[in-house]
């Protein structure tokens, strides 16, 4: 019996996860992408710590001041310290886009598993639930749950949930289909191996990939439209200090000081930046044609 | 710099790098005036690199080192993008392989014909009808349908047939054809190849002729060309290097060639040991087959039909989608210890019969028993039993390894029934891998990181480590080299011989149902018309598809 | 390629009746008098009384449903109380100067297909670089940063373009000044998407077989990227235009008001500050609708370019 050289071909021993980790860190881009969504975890979870100042601490005698050496970034009109309530801000922006995209992601994967799954009528009734929530305009629909039920945290998550749900029961719905069909998939059954095993070992690490990657990529959205909300007045109720609240303060007094606009704007930007870097970086990686393929 | 006046093409010392691995080494080549040329190679022998080297195709990160090609009074690794260009589809013409690729899905035949004419001052009308003479020459039904279609709405052979007419529709000199018929069935082989001949001759074209069948290269070639890892091993007229081969590495490959061995082999030589052979003795033939103990697979009347998906069509007029009837009343035996092959082209119901015998597709009547038991079971615990106990090894070797999962991971779950429950020795991974020829360290490999004949073998580990009592084989050798057939084959024999394991094997090969199959059954649009033992219906078939079929194996030894 | 229009627009016809009855449980759902959710707590007890009968609000939740139905088939999308006029009529008064922002913006971010298709023939080359960086950083800007730079930038320091409103309808000139920092605002994050899509399903077609075949019949280069090339490429930027209405049209909402503009998003919000909820409610719909037939219009496109699409569907 012959043997078939080795050639170079590298062996790969460790596991996956670790290996992606450190390809991230390889590249510029998801260097940088990792650095910044590791910090913003950091300040998220270690706001009241880092925070100079009281988020809600009023002092009208230093109102609307430039940067300074007490106030690194100024004062809002109230005269708090707006670094501070960006600080936890973070907190808000960071809770809202975990929790929302966490359970979207849970419910829509479930959701499209089944449709590519099952039957062809269930596929067509939540294909069906999926198009028609696509349909509508996100901050539109917003506006109109919270005309009906009220502004609220709460209701801020409800409502992302229940938009984003889709998107992800698409793309799991595309890769279950595709996946059906495939001779490995077949290869299971054939072995007698029961449909739960085959969902977990065989569906699941195959199709988590690409949905992790667009979650990641949707996290900035998902923090812009709490903050835009927030702007609006619809959001979190002041004083709670949400980026957004933060901006409409700043579009108030646009022509007072230009600091406060500014400012709340920075970290909205680093947060589109970090988790869009991460996630272009990961969808590199985790793609066969360019990452661990030959 | 000219060549010789007598060839159409020459090359000299090509020299061809991919970064510093090299694919092609100081090859030389004569193609002379209406000569068929075929060049012969396994994967990865460089044949490929070739014919994109011909044409100027190399992909960006090929260079070509040293050498030159020369044609027309030019040397082709010289000229200059735009001088090439005016050569491809003018004067030098290409037919590839992939048949589903090769055409443009989103524009008509038609378009794709007229396309083709843009040097010509021609009107669109004269344009068209050209290409309808075109369609004629390479004998397409339907011509003006077939003008408005799409590829996708072609048949496989269909399509071949509109790529070859492009390419001798601006009657070239030199027509370049890489393997154009591997993807094929048997018969449409022989038409395609019967087409290709007919139309060289009437052009008058110079033709190479890519593939690794050596079958072909002696009905269709006139010269010959040995390549492997890139060298020129041999090359002469096909007579003589086809009989009296002076490489070693033609005469092992000769000599490993299933359809080469006239003797039935229960071992077929390999690359590696090609002088060994065991030809099948009768009497341990019948000692190894248990008949008296009664079949250990029955298939009776087996139906299974496919419903076409409900459409709007069937809403308004109120009727019923159309159904397919793929297996239309199989009967059939497989015995303890000996070998079934079932052969067919596609479309024939042979994948479609072996997946319902473990109803991964369900049938609408019939029985199947398998040891005594139902195989049609509605109990799901009877039928994970079942599927354990029969090994389908099938048809794609790396898409049927689950991509995440090592080999280690696979075997693994195959040992253990897929429950976590069951602890298995921890060599026992590496001693499925040694049965297959593997070493242990390929235990950490995936799917995406093995040779098509190593997944195969992973594959057969996988089938192993059920302890099954029956192995099922869907084209085992399909897309494999003829030199790694042999091995896959020895492997299954050796199985069979020391446990006894019967083996049902779906191919279309018929060189290796020659040798491996006790016996065989024909299969034609879901029905059986033919069934008996091997050596009967080779030497005496009954059936005309069954004459047909033996017909268009192509006989590789010239001169018979 | 009939069918297949048929089918789809049926398809669309079913979201939207989706779409309206989860406005209609929506409205339900909440706690209290319907009558009061769809009024406002401004109506007087005789308007109510008038509403309940017109919709049936004693009846089942299915008969009301029917004439809830009933009542937007016949262009009855409610009724404005504060101008006493019917809701659909504001709407269509102020939806045009959100069409025309919509539709500038889409039209301007189709800039990105040829910088898509030009950074994917001069794959890694400068140009590839230097946009493919600046793209994945200005992707998923939120319109609202975005827009407010902008009018920080431009519009307060720079005093270079208008800070409030649509301008005079008349002067197209002086609109279309007005036009400029909105549709910048909007398309700058979709011609990043865009030019990136394009990118990718460029690169990847250009490997294909087919494309190397053209090729090797000497077909010249502009003829295989335009037909051989291109226009199987451009394919998915087209299903992703479709996709883009609704978060455009949502994110109008955000911008109108920035930029204080006139428009459905502007309207939209006014009516939530004031709980006027038929507005509201109207307003959603209509927008609802909309986007619907975008996307419907963009999967027609689709399947009338990509034959194999129209294959699928049947």
């Amino acid at each position: 019996m012959s043997l078939e050289s080795s050639g170079q071909v590298e062996t790969l021993r460790t596991s996956s996860i670790t290996n992606v980790i450190s390809k991230l860190i390889h590249d510029p881009m998801g260097a940088v992408g990792l650095l910044i969504v590791i910090s913003f975890l950091l300040v998220a979870i270690f706001a009241g710590v880092l925070a100079p100042y009281d988020p809600n601490k009023i002092d009208i005698l230093n109102k609307l001041q430039g940067p300074s050496l007490q106030h690194l970034v100024g004062t809002d009109q109230l005269g708090r310290d707006t670094l501070s309530r960006l600080i936890h801000g973070t907190q808000i922006a960071l809770l809202v886009a975990v929790v929302s995209i966490g359970l979207a992601v849970l419910m829509g994967s479930i959701l499209g598993a089944i449709a590519g799954y099952g039957p062809a009528w269930l596929d067509f009734i939540i294909m069906l639930i999926f198009d028609t929530m696509r349909s509508y305009p996100v901050i539109m629909f917003a506006l109109a749950v919270v005309v009906l039920f009220g502004p609220s945290l709460t209701t801020i998550m409800v409502i992302i949930i229940a938009t984003s749900f889709p998107t992800y029961g698409r793309l799991m719905r595309t890769q279950t289909q595709t996946l059906r069909k495939s001779e490995y998939i077949l290869s299971a059954q054939a072995l007698g191996i029961g449909t739960p095993r085959i969902l977990l070992k065989h569906v699941m690490p195959n199709t988590i990939g690409p949905i992790l990657i667009v979650a990641s990529m949707d996290v900035p959205f998902v923090i812009a439209l709490e903050a835009g909300l927030s702007f609006l007045g619809l959001g979190v109720r002041p004083p709670t200090p949400s980026w957004g609240s933060i901006l409409n303060d700043g579009y108030t007094y646009i022509r007072n000081s230009s600091w406060i606009l500014f400012s709340a704007g920075a970290p909205l930007i680093l947060v589109t930046i970090g988790f869009t870097f991460l996630g272009e970086q990961l969808r590199d990686i985790l793609d066969p044609k360019i990452g661990r393929g030959l | 710099m000219e060549g010789s006046p007598g060839n159409a093409l020459e090359v000299h010392g090509l020299t061809i790098k991919y970064g510093e691995l090299p694919a092609l080494k100081s090859v030389d080549l004569s193609v002379g005036h209406g000569r068929i040329v075929g060049i012969v190679g396994e994967s990865g022998s460089g044949k490929s690199t070739l014919a994109s080297a011909l044409i100027g195709l190399l992909p960006n990160s090929a260079k070509i080192t040293k050498g030159n090609i020369l044609f027309d009074g030019q040397d082709l690794t010289k000229i200059a993008a735009d001088g090439f260009r005016d050569i491809r589809g003018h004067l030098i013409s290409m037919v590839s392989q992939d048949t589903l690729s090769a055409l443009n899905p989103v524009l008509t035949i038609g378009e794709h014909l007229i396309d083709i004419q843009f040097r010509e001052r021609i009107g669109v009308a004269e344009k068209r009808k050209r290409a309808i003479e075109a369609l004629q020459s390479v004998h397409m039904p339907d011509l003006e349908e077939r003008l408005s279609m799409y590829p996708h709405e072609l048949s496989g052979g269909q399509k071949q047939r509109v790529s070859i007419a492009m390419a001798i529709m601006m009657r070239p000199k030199i027509l370049i054809a890489d393997e154009p018929t591997t993807a094929l069935d048997a018969t449409l082989e022989v038409e395609i190849i019967a087409l290709l001949r007919e139309l060289q001759k009437e052009i008058g074209c110079a033709m190479i002729f890519v593939t690794h069948h050596l079958g072909v290269v002696t009905s269709l070639c006139d010269d010959v060309v040995v390549l492997h890892d890139g060298i020129v091993q041999e090359a002469g007229k096909v007579r003589e290097i086809f009989l009296y081969p002076q490489s070693n590495y033609t005469k092992n490959l000769l000599l490993c060639d299933p359809a080469h061995i006239e003797e039935k082999c229960r071992r077929l030589p390999t690359m590696s040991s090609p002088y060994e052979k065991k030809i099948e003795n009768k009497d341990s033939a019948r000692r190894r087959i248990a008949i008296d103990q009664g079949p250990i697979l029955q298939i009776e009347d087996l139906v299974v039909k496919f419903k076409k998906p409900f459409a709007l069509k069937n809403l308004l007029m109120r009727s019923k989608p159309a159904e397919i009837t793929a297996v239309d009343g199989v009967s059939l035996n497989v015995f303890k210890g000996e070998t079934l092959a079932i052969v067919g082209e596609s479309g024939s119901g042979k994948t479609t019969l072996i997946r319902s015998i473990i109803q991964l597709v369900s049938c609408q009547s019939g029985a199947i028993t398998f040891l005594g038991k139902s195989t049609l079971t509605k109990d799901l615990k009877d039928l994970a039993s079942i599927r354990r106990s029969i090994a389908l090894v099938f048809q794609d070797p790396i898409g049927s390894l689950s991509p995440r999962m090592t080999v280690e991971g696979i075997v693994k779950e195959s040992l253990h029934h897929g429950s976590a429950s069951i602890k298995s020795k921890p060599d026992e991974v590496v001693r499925l891998l040694s049965l297959v020829g593997l070493p242990a360290a390929f235990a950490y490999r995936y799917p995406h990181q093995l040779s098509g004949g190593q997944a195969r073998r992973v594959c057969v580990a996988r089938a192993l480590a059920q302890q099954p009592k029956m192995i099922i084989a869907d084209e085992p050798t399909a897309g494999l080299d003829v030199s790694i057939q042999g091995e896959i084959l020895n492997l299954l024999s050796e199985l069979q011989d020391s446990l006894q394991l019967p083996i049902l094997i779906v191919t279309h090969n018929l060189n290796v149902v020659r040798h491996i199959s006790d016996r065989m059954v024909i299969m034609l649009r879901g029905k059986i018309v033919e069934q008996g033992s091997t050596e009967e219906i080779f030497s005496n078939p009954h059936h005309d598809y069954t004459k047909r079929l033996l017909a268009s194996n192509i006989h590789p030894l010239p001169g018979s | 390629m009939i069918k297949y229009t048929i089918q789809r627009i049926l398809l669309a016809v079913l979201i939207i009746a989706c779409a309206v009855a989860t406005m209609f449980i929506m409205i339900h759902a909440v706690p209290g008098d319907p009558a009061n959710v769809m009024l406002g707590p401004r109506a007087t007890l005789e308007i109510k009384e008038a509403l309940r009968a017109k919709l049936h609000l004693d009846q089942p939740i299915t008969t009301q449903l029917f004439y809830f139905f009933r009542g937007l088939l016949s262009g009855d999308f409610g009724f404005d109380l504060r101008s006493n006029r019917p809701v659909l009529d504001i709407i269509f008064e102020q939806f045009p100067h959100t069409l025309i922002l919509v539709t500038s913006a889409l039209v301007v971010s189709t800039i990105g297909i040829p910088v898509g298709c030009y950074a994917a023939i001069h794959r890694n080359g400068k140009f590839d670089r230097v946009v493919g960086t600046i793209s994945v950083s200005i992707i998923a800007m939120p319109a609202i940063v975005v827009g407010l730079y902008m009018l920080l930038f431009f519009s307060v320091k720079l005093r270079l373009f208008p800070v409030i409103g649509a301008g005079d309808s008349n002067d197209w000139l002086d609109y279309l000044w007005h036009l400029t920092l909105p549709v910048i605002t909007i398309s700058i994050a979709w011609i990043g998407y865009i030019s990136r899509i394009v990118r990718a399903s460029m690169i990847e077609v250009l490997n294909q077989n087919h494309v190397r075949m053209a090729r090797a019949f000497g077909l010249p280069e502009s003829k295989i990227m335009s037909r051989y090339a291109l226009r199987i490429a451009v394919l998915p930027s087209i299903t992703m235009l479709g996709v883009s209405v609704a978060l455009i049209l949502s994110s109008t909402v955000i911008i109108e008001i920035i930029f204080a503009r006139p428009g459905i998003g502007s309207l939209l919000y006014e009516s939530v500050l004031s709980r006027n909820y038929p507005l509201v409610m109207g307003a959603v719909l209509f927008s609802t609708i909309f986007i619907v037939a975008g996307t419907t219009i963009a999967d027609l496109a689709n399947a009338a370019l990509d034959p194999r699409a129209r294959k699928e569907a049947n």
